[in-house]
């Protein structure tokens, strides 16, 4: 073969490998260096190199600050997502399977909930905390992310209830199943990969979510926004490091986990991984 | 996420069970839609009535236009808002041209990678927002990574200012937080198209960019405008990269509303700022939203 035809059926390989090549060191490189740097033992970020250290992390676990926000992050999230789930969950079976007048209203207002920005989320809910005189704090920083964060849920289990064919519920109820055993034995373990996945977006959103907490905490700080007003004052950058890596390995760890566990879901009821990944596309369809 | 939830079909196969018809979406929807009514449309009713609003410190109040006559007569906002229109813009468009390739090699070369990278975007937007401009902070400051490793080798001999602290930071640190939201709408829309007709317009011999302009375009216009409702407004409305990258020039609207309400306490202005910022996002998110509707009808 001529090196030119060659070249031109490698050009597009090597084209498609560089530029994932480029996105993924966009993408994760720079937290990636993070991590390594949390390492370094010197108290300014930069080269060179000055020996290899642990103690940003001992440091990191005696911040109070560091510790008080992870702390209250991973609780408020906790709580978000399983509330979300909830409502979700009951508001996604409502807009699927039931007919009702004002639907189409009552789904526009889910989806609006999903485009409105988050600043103005806060803002609005700091104004509303301030008028009905309840104080900011942990409490208003919950409901606020759960009202933001059930419509994803009801987005993500509506996905996986559309695809799923409803002749089959009928099917049990003529069978003679109750209510509650077509729920727990039909749909409960169809749509089971897609709260799997409703799971990972609800508490990622909550436990990332700065703008909100920012608006709404009151003295109370996520982890989110620990950083941001660490990163203000540039102060203690060390243990912001230290305390970052923690929390990028646990998020790493709890996303691969939780795929897992959605592939063996779906695998377990003859899906393929071509399931899981639409458990992914679905949502955003 | 899930924007077209308008558009469920219609049940199939109703049948009464133990609830009656009038029960049954009571039992489901009464909840959710109390959450929704009472912290999303009461809290966002207030915002728009208190930017109507004004209060001095001897307490009188009343209805008035003033804080959007102030607004938008005023000069310096209006450059705060072309310099976050250009921002957003120059981010949603670097994103376009990154993510559209990008979902073309997931959707049709990735293989067995590409459920892998599928993973690691979905991974990428799961990292903590904060977590990721620290991050660039950390590799694009005057003590940086980036202008040590080439004051190193000698490149340069003065640290570069450029990089941290101005609208480029803003742009590289937004592009990168959304670039997920930018590329799986346009993946799934890819992911639909039947790859046959590339080799169809191939042996009608059309080049790739014909190809690409007059077969793939059109066909995932409707994803590419999800990408845009999605991630045009989170952009548009940021005020975390900003403050923390953006220095004094990359300033945006979002900086505004948050120095209006926390460090002025001027919750009338700060409501006024944000319904108009909502209202920009609502014109642009319908338009996006019918417009990818309109190319999926044409489909």
């Amino acid at each position: 073969m001529p090196l030119s035809r060659r070249l031109n059926r490698a050009l597009p390989n090597v084209l498609s490998t560089g530029l994932v090549l480029v996105v993924m060191a966009i993408l994760f490189g720079p937290v990636l260096l993070l991590a390594l740097f949390s390492f370094n033992d010197s108290t300014v970020i930069s080269l060179p190199w000055e020996g290899f250290t642990t103690r940003w992390y001992s440091e990191a676990f005696n911040d109070d600050g560091a510790m008080h926000a992870i702390w209250n992050s991973v609780m408020v999230a906790s709580i978000v997502t399983v509330a979300s789930l909830v409502l979700g969950t009951l508001a996604a079976w409502g807009l699927t399977r039931i007919k009702f007048r004002g639907r189409p209203l009552v789904a526009g207002v889910h989806g609006a909930v999903l485009v409105v920005p988050w600043l103005i989320i806060g803002v609005a809910g700091l104004i509303f905390f301030s008028q009905i005189e309840m104080a900011l704090s942990l409490n208003t920083i919950i409901l606020m992310h759960i009202v933001v964060t059930f419509p994803l849920v009801v987005a993500v289990v509506s996905a996986g209830l559309i695809r799923f064919d409803p002749s089959l519920e009928e099917a049990a109820i003529d069978m003679g199943a109750s209510q509650l055993q077509m729920m727990r034995y039909i749909v409960l373990p169809q749509i089971a990969p897609s709260l799997a996945a409703a799971a990972i977006f609800a508490f990622a959103w909550s436990f990332n979510n700065f703008e909100i907490s920012f608006f709404t905490g009151g003295f109370e700080q996520t982890f989110p926004v620990w950083v941001y007003g660490v990163l203000r004052h540039s102060s203690n950058l060390p243990v912001v490091n230290a305390a970052s890596t923690v929390i990028a390995m646990a998020q790493v760890i709890l996303v691969f986990g939780l795929w897992f566990g959605m592939k063996v879901l779906t695998k377990k009821r003859g899906g393929t991984d071509r399931d899981a990944a639409e458990m992914i596309t679905g949502a955003v369809r | 996420m899930g924007v077209p939830m308008a558009d469920v079909p219609s049940v199939a196969g109703e049948r009464p069970g133990r609830f009656s018809k009038l029960l049954r979406p009571v039992a489901f929807m009464s909840l959710p839609t109390a959450v929704l009514v009472a912290l999303f449309l009461v809290p966002m009713g207030i915002l728009v009535y208190f930017s109507f609003q004004y209060g001095d410190l001897t307490g009188s109040s009343g209805f008035t236009f003033s804080n959007f006559t102030d607004i938008l007569g005023d000069p310096l906002y209006r450059k705060i808002a072309l310099t976050t229109f250009e921002i957003a813009t120059i981010a949603m468009i670097a994103q376009l041209i990154v993510g559209i390739p990008l979902a073309y090699v997931l959707a049709y070369k990735a293989g067995r990678f590409e459920l892998p990278l599928l993973l690691a975007l979905v991974l990428a937007d799961e990292l903590n927002p904060m977590v990721r401009i620290y991050a660039w902070r950390m590799l694009l400051g005057r003590e940086g990574l980036i202008n040590d490793a080439l004051t190193s080798i000698g490149l340069i001999d003065q640290p570069i200012d450029a990089l941290l602290f101005n609208k480029f930071s803003v742009i590289v640190v937004l592009s990168t937080s959304y670039l997920t939201y930018t590329v799986i709408p346009i993946y799934a829309s890819m992911k639909a198209v039947d790859s046959g007709l590339f080799e169809a317009a191939r042996d009608m011999g059309a080049g790739w960019f014909t190809t690409f302009r007059r077969v793939l375009l059109p066909l995932i216009a409707p994803g590419i405008f999800i990408a845009l409702l999605l991630v045009y407004v989170p952009l548009f409305t940021d005020f975390a990269a900003p403050t923390l990258v953006g220095g004094t020039t990359g300033y945006m609207l979002g900086n505004v509303v948050s120095d209006l309400v926390l460090e002025n306490g001027n919750l009338n202005a700060g409501a006024a700022m944000s319904f108009l910022m909502l209202l920009a996002a609502g014109i642009f998110s319908l338009l996006a939203y019918q417009l990818s509707r309109v190319k999926q009808g044409a489909r």
